[in-house]
């Protein structure tokens, strides 16, 4: 209709320029109209002026307007453009040959509606303009005669790769435009800022045809999947599900996550409406210390079109150390042993413990030798640091010298160690913490009031905070640990452990029958370590209380053990990106290297020594990152698909500082069979941005003549006349005929 | 018969002689006897403290016996009220342990005994568990409860407490503690024990009751390798925290009874 109506695309207009091909100012004409307008003004007021200056008014606009655009004719109004020389340039069509064009739909692959598509006509049409060269876009840019070797089951298809050669063989290239005919899946990235910016710099226009449903009509997708990259062995790991589905909203589809075709944990979901993101979490027992290939899926339904992006592989480093915990208990008490009891249970902790039993002896137990913490609680940096947690009981504030309350503070805050309070008759606010140092560590502020503490019974109920953190769970699913949680005997006592403090996170709050609601079990970050506040000595009647074989106690201290220390970094700490790398050769490589004193080490010489499948080994150096003190960075090019181990070791002066261990795995091909439907927004965005236009392929018939207007490449300038587009004579018409239509009706004819 | 007749009559004369002198010797033992049970014991003022630790005892049923005196020697309240309130007042005095100034008494016909995870049984030579009593005891003590069993003597008194013990434990076996066990060095290097006699024994020449004439130290451990029962067998530990203020009781029993009690308390609330 366009056309029809302006006789040149639509193109023309965006790009071209208006000139007036007779040279004469622009301003001539603009005194000629207003001399014409006058001349008739003047006849039409003069003959129309007792009462019919309204009319008038029109009659002579109407009439104006069109002495203008005649006026204005005369002045040959013409569209400057550039258009490429006839079989003097190249298009690039690059074809998208990834396993993604290979799904089927209506009865035929993506690939093969590609191939319609340029036997249709759109291969002839530009072989009469241009020289065309054909790239098959995979893993690499590859040219190609045609498109007749095209496979669909290149693993990835790397778009920004392949605009980037085309972009630096235009160098050398006559290159007037790109053709990308694609479903727009870049699965190693996108196109990225750079070579956006070489494009647009080139004046290449890139055209997209899209292929491949918008929508797809039977599909359950993973968007996602979240799992902790490292965990203790034994720990209680979550897993958050992130999928959508189109057409079988409100069925059941069960989300498995197994290991080695094992399976970990499994639950049932009702799937959520076509196209909502549905997030689900499960929880899974790490086990064994070792790398864990954890995969996880969505059962696949009847009639799903796409089976392959319904699951989803993530590893997970189970560490082999047991960090040592401290507990220092001021006074015998049944939450001591009952503690003590429950890690005993947990093989992934190392609980010491220190008991006040008289003014003068301190019992100690789960130490080392018959010497260490001989004069109670650590007063050195090497005796504290030597654990990555610490508990305090019903210690009283004064307790603890001036030194050992900054080693507490340097604990968490630099060693990143776990802190955690009890309640108790002597501790908090009814131990003096309101007025010591110690209260810079609590997440909450206690106050000085010295009746916080209460032998009186309390139930517990979760918050929504506590109803999300992993650490909280007792039973897997989140409705029946809530009721749980809920059904858990009283505790034997609380305390009311003061004011939050910004950051601080209630997990679970005590209901007591004088107090109401008080804050129980309060969580904070601080520093690179964390501290909490466990209001409360009572927890012990979980275990009395209940049947003997329920494990609530024990499950919930080894949790918190868990929270306390999990993520207490050592001296070296290796760390990746993520854990498994789609369709990339390059890892990236990251070590934090501390002393003694858990300050940053600079002039260390840290190594990664890789191992992969096949027996593929290496050693990587890496180098201190000018920009962050401590930190290592390094790269290396993973080759073979599969689960790589990364030991990142340290040494300074001929001594070993430390040595951390991490996994990843390499795949390749799995990322085509994710986001499979079309990606029409990016393809609509990268040929917007760079002056081309997205084309569905029906519409492609006039894609070489849009083509021609480019400005890459070898052009021409020309003119395209407007005076006889038919747009300017069916505006005369409409003016003339108006006119013609008013005056009959007021009779003026 | 008439041949018998003088070994006849010289018996009942021998028998009359030592009724005789039986009874004077009673009269002045009577007369002597320090030791005057009463359970008439005044009501401490924070008696209603709520405390960490209370000294819980537990009532039990009696064994049934032929044997009348026998069997109204032993019960579940021997030395009760003043032995628990007066150890109390050593373990308070001796530790960090918030104690509460009277006892606890606790059955195991309700639950309420999980709330009091250390519990003493005297004269456990005497009781008679039910399978109700003897199950619940069983999940108290795996759930990470303790008995302290004392004050019985001798092998028919272990005896009738193990037809007990054995229906609460059928599968574990009770066994002697060794010295290097926690529960003697918690708190007291207790490596020298010795026999802690009763007040019967008074004025104790003798420490020992019937035939138990060596003091054992017996118990039964969990899986975890922790001791969940601890018998003092052929002693008297109550006697000795009941008469502790007594010039007549010796210092060295009461002295060791009581580390005794304060080990197997801190033991068992830190085990």
């Amino acid at each position: 209709m366009f056309e029809l109506l302006f006789k040149y695309p639509y193109t023309v207009y965006q790009k071209g320029s208006l000139v007036l091909q007779t040279g004469w100012s622009v301003w001539w004409w603009v005194a000629a109209t207003v001399l014409a307008a006058a001349v008739v003004g003047w006849l039409l007021f003069t003959k129309w002026n007792n009462g019919k200056r309204a009319k008038a008014i029109v009659l002579w606009t109407l009439q104006s307007t069109m002495i203008a655009i005649v006026l204005l004719l005369l002045w040959q109004p013409g569209m400057s453009i550039a258009t490429l020389k006839p079989q003097q340039n190249i298009v690039a069509v690059l074809l998208d040959d990834s396993k993604s064009m290979g799904l089927a739909e209506d009865g035929s692959t993506r690939r093969e509606e590609m191939i319609k598509t340029l036997e249709g006509g759109l291969a002839d049409g530009l072989k009469k303009k241009f020289q065309v060269r054909y790239y098959k876009m995979g893993a690499r840019l590859e040219r190609t005669a045609d498109w007749k070797g095209l496979t669909a089951q290149a693993p990835v298809s790397r778009l920004s790769d392949g605009l980037a050669q085309i972009a630096a063989e235009s160098a050398s290239l006559p290159i007037g435009a790109l053709i990308v005919m694609s479903d727009g899946g870049d699965t190693a990235g996108g196109v990225d800022r750079q070579t956006l910016a070489t494009l647009r710099s080139r004046r290449f226009p890139v055209h997209t045809i899209g292929y491949g449903r918008e929508r797809a009509e039977k599909d359950i997708a993973l968007m996602d999947v979240q799992t902790p990259a490292r965990a203790l062995a034994d720990s209680r790991l979550g897993v958050t599900v992130s999928f959508q589905q189109r057409g079988f909203a409100g069925q059941k589809a069960k989300i498995v996550v197994s290991e080695n075709g094992k399976t970990l944990t499994a639950r049932d979901v009702t799937l959520a409406a076509d196209g909502a993101p549905q997030v689900e979490n499960l929880l899974f027992n790490a086990g064994n210390a070792g790398p864990k290939t954890v995969q996880v899926a969505v059962q696949t339904l009847n009639g799903e079109t796409n089976t392959g992006n319904n699951a989803l592989t993530r590893l997970v480093q189970v560490d082999s150390r047991k960090p040592r915990v401290l507990y220092i208990e001021g006074e015998p008490r049944w939450e001591f042993k009952f503690i003590r009891r429950a890690l005993e249970e947990d093989r992934s902790i190392n609980l010491v413990t220190l008991l006040r039993t008289t003014q003068n002896k301190i019992y100690r137990q789960g130490i080392n030798t018959p010497t260490e913490l001989e004069g109670g609680f650590p007063s050195t940096l090497d005796e504290l640091f030597a654990f990555e947690g610490v508990i305090i009981g019903n210690v009283e504030a004064n307790y603890f010298t001036p030194t050992q309350v900054e080693l507490l503070q340097q604990f968490v805050d630099r060693r990143g160690g776990g802190l955690l309070f009890l309640g108790g008759r002597t501790t908090l606010a009814d131990g003096g913490y309101g007025a010591s140092p110690l209260a810079e560590l609590l997440p909450v502020n206690p106050g000085e009031r010295r009746t916080t503490f209460q032998r009186d019974r309390a139930t517990v109920e979760l918050t929504t905070a506590g109803r999300e953190s992993i650490y909280a769970r007792l039973e897997e699913d989140p409705t029946k640990n809530v009721e749980r949680w809920k059904k858990l005997p009283y505790l034997a006592d609380f305390q009311a452990a003061g004011t939050l403090k910004p950051g601080a996170v209630v997990l679970a709050e005590a209901i007591t029958e004088k107090k109401g609601r008080l804050p129980l079990w309060i969580i904070q970050n601080y520093g690179r370590g964390r501290t909490a506040v466990l209001a409360t000595s009572g927890t012990w009647r979980w275990q009395m209380s209940q049947p003997l074989e329920d494990k609530s106690h024990e499950v919930f201290w080894q949790q918190l053990s868990r929270w306390l220390v999990g993520a207490t970094p050592g001296r070296v700490v290796a760390a990746m990106t993520r854990t498994v790398f789609s369709d990339e050769r390059t890892i990236p490589l990251r070590a934090e290297v501390r002393n003694k004193q858990y300050l940053p080490l600079t002039d260390a010489k840290v190594e990664a020594r890789i191992s992969g499948p096949g027996g593929v080994a290496a050693t990587v150096e890496l180098q201190p990152d000018p920009v962050s003190p401590g930190v290592f960075l390094g790269e290396w090019g993973a080759e073979k698909p599969g689960s790589y181990l990364v030991e990142m070791y340290a040494t300074r002066a001929g001594e070993e500082v430390g040595r951390d261990t991490v996994s990843f795995r390499r795949e390749d091909g799995v990322s085509e069979a994710f986001h499979s439907e079309q990606d029409k927004e990016t393809l609509e965005r990268l040929s917007t941005q760079t002056g081309g236009r997205y084309w569905k392929p029906d519409e492609v018939k006039k894609l070489p003549e849009e083509i021609t207007y480019s400005e890459a490449g070898i052009t021409t300038r020309e003119v395209k006349d407007l005076w006889n587009i038919p747009i300017v004579f069916l505006v005369l018409a409409l003016l003339r005929g108006s006119e013609w239509m008013l005056r009959r009706k007021w009779g003026a004819v | 018969m008439r041949k018998f007749r003088p070994l006849i009559i010289a018996l009942l004369l021998g028998l009359t002689v030592w009724t005789a002198l039986y009874a004077q010797r009673r009269m002045r033992r009577g007369m002597d006897f320090p030791f005057q049970e009463s359970e008439d014991q005044p009501t401490p003022n924070d008696a209603d403290e709520k405390t960490e630790f209370a000294f819980a005892r537990l009532k039990y049923p009696n064994w049934k016996s032929n044997d009348r005196m026998w069997s109204m020697r032993g019960s579940w309240s021997i030395d009760y009220p003043k032995a628990d309130r007066q150890f109390v007042q050593g373990v308070r005095r001796l530790s960090r342990l918030h104690v509460r100034s009277v006892e606890q008494v606790v059955d195991l016909e309700s639950d309420e005994i999980f709330n009091w995870p250390w519990i003493y049984a005297v004269e456990a030579g005497h009781w008679d568990l039910t399978d109700a009593q003897c199950k619940k005891l069983r999940e108290y003590l795996l759930k990470g409860g303790f008995i302290m069993t004392d004050d019985f003597h001798g092998s028919m008194e272990w005896d009738i407490f193990m037809l007990s013990m054995k229906r609460v434990f059928p599968d574990r076996e009770m066994v002697d503690i060794p010295n290097k066990d926690p529960i003697f060095q918690v708190v007291y290097d207790l490596d020298k024990r010795f026999q802690v006699p009763g007040i019967v024994n008074y004025p104790f020449d003798q420490t020992y009751e019937y035939d138990g004439v060596k003091d054992t130290w017996r118990g039964i451990y969990d899986d975890k390798g922790r001791l969940m029962v601890g018998a003092c067998h052929n002693m008297d530990l109550g006697d000795a925290w009941e008469w502790a203020d007594s010039p007549q009781y010796p210092e060295r029993y009461a002295s060791l009874a009581y580390r005794i009690g304060i080990n197997y308390i801190i033991y068992a609330m830190s085990h």
